[in-house]
């Protein structure tokens, strides 16, 4: 299936927005450990998911056509 | 879920004294208000291993903040006796100096304006997709941490 990640903050700096065509992934904590994986830089860093727009609070099913944004910690104001 | 009218937080670059002081002078109407509150965050010079902050570039998950921003808000309402509250976050670059958040909560008495406006600082930093990256003088950056 296809799924679009987007990127936020320090972590644009090595995960470009892409649209990824993965298979046998099916919800946010096996996607977790696929980006962790192809990006090792997230390992050591502290990050949260948003799967179509909804910040990802416990493992949820992931549908073909969604979009994931990885965002660092917030730091606005 | 009701009808929900999700209000803009963001401004492009630094929130002006002037529409602060416009936003303000707005208010001269609405004479069952007895207290405002108003906070306002100013990008500030810090210096780290020698190098000194010359501004901060803000970006955001808009869709989300705005969002969360809009629960907080309706939070913040059935908590305080509030007559009104107005917030504004900058986007893009703002410099040394200038102001890139403006909280201006209003009501009758000053206590729940001083308490709502330290309620919604405190969540807006905690909750909101927002990221702050630090250029220095010399154009290096470092990503802001909330502490």
């Amino acid at each position: 299936m296809e799924i679009e990640i987007i990127s936020f903050g320090q972590i644009t700096e090595f995960i470009n927005n892409q649209k990824i065509e993965v298979d046998g992934i099916t919800d946010t904590d096996a996607f977790k450990q696929y980006l962790e994986d192809r990006f090792p830089a997230l390992k050591g860093l502290k990050y949260k998911l948003a799967l179509n727009k909804n910040i990802v609070q416990q493992n949820t099913e992931i549908t073909n056509q969604a979009t994931i944004a990885i965002m660092p910690p917030f730091s606005g104001g | 879920m009701s009808e929900k009218k999700i209000k803009n937080i963001f401004v492009k670059g630094p929130i002006e004294p002037a529409f602060i002081a416009d936003s303000i002078a707005k208010h001269s109407s609405k004479t069952a208000i007895g207290g405002h509150s108003i906070f306002m965050g100013q990008v500030r010079k810090d210096e780290i291993d020698g190098k000194f902050v010359a501004a901060i570039e803000y970006t955001a998950y808009e869709e989300i903040a705005l969002d969360k921003m809009h629960q907080i808000r309706e939070d913040i309402f059935e908590k305080y006796p509030l007559h009104c509250m107005h917030i504004y976050h900058s986007l893009g670059t703002v410099k040394t100096g200038e102001i890139c958040l403006f909280v201006f909560t209003s009501s009758a008495h000053r206590k729940p304006a001083i308490a709502a406006c330290d309620e919604v600082v405190d969540r807006l930093k905690a909750e909101l997709p927002i990221w702050g990256k630090e250029i220095f003088e010399d154009k290096t950056h470092q990503w802001k941490e909330n502490s």
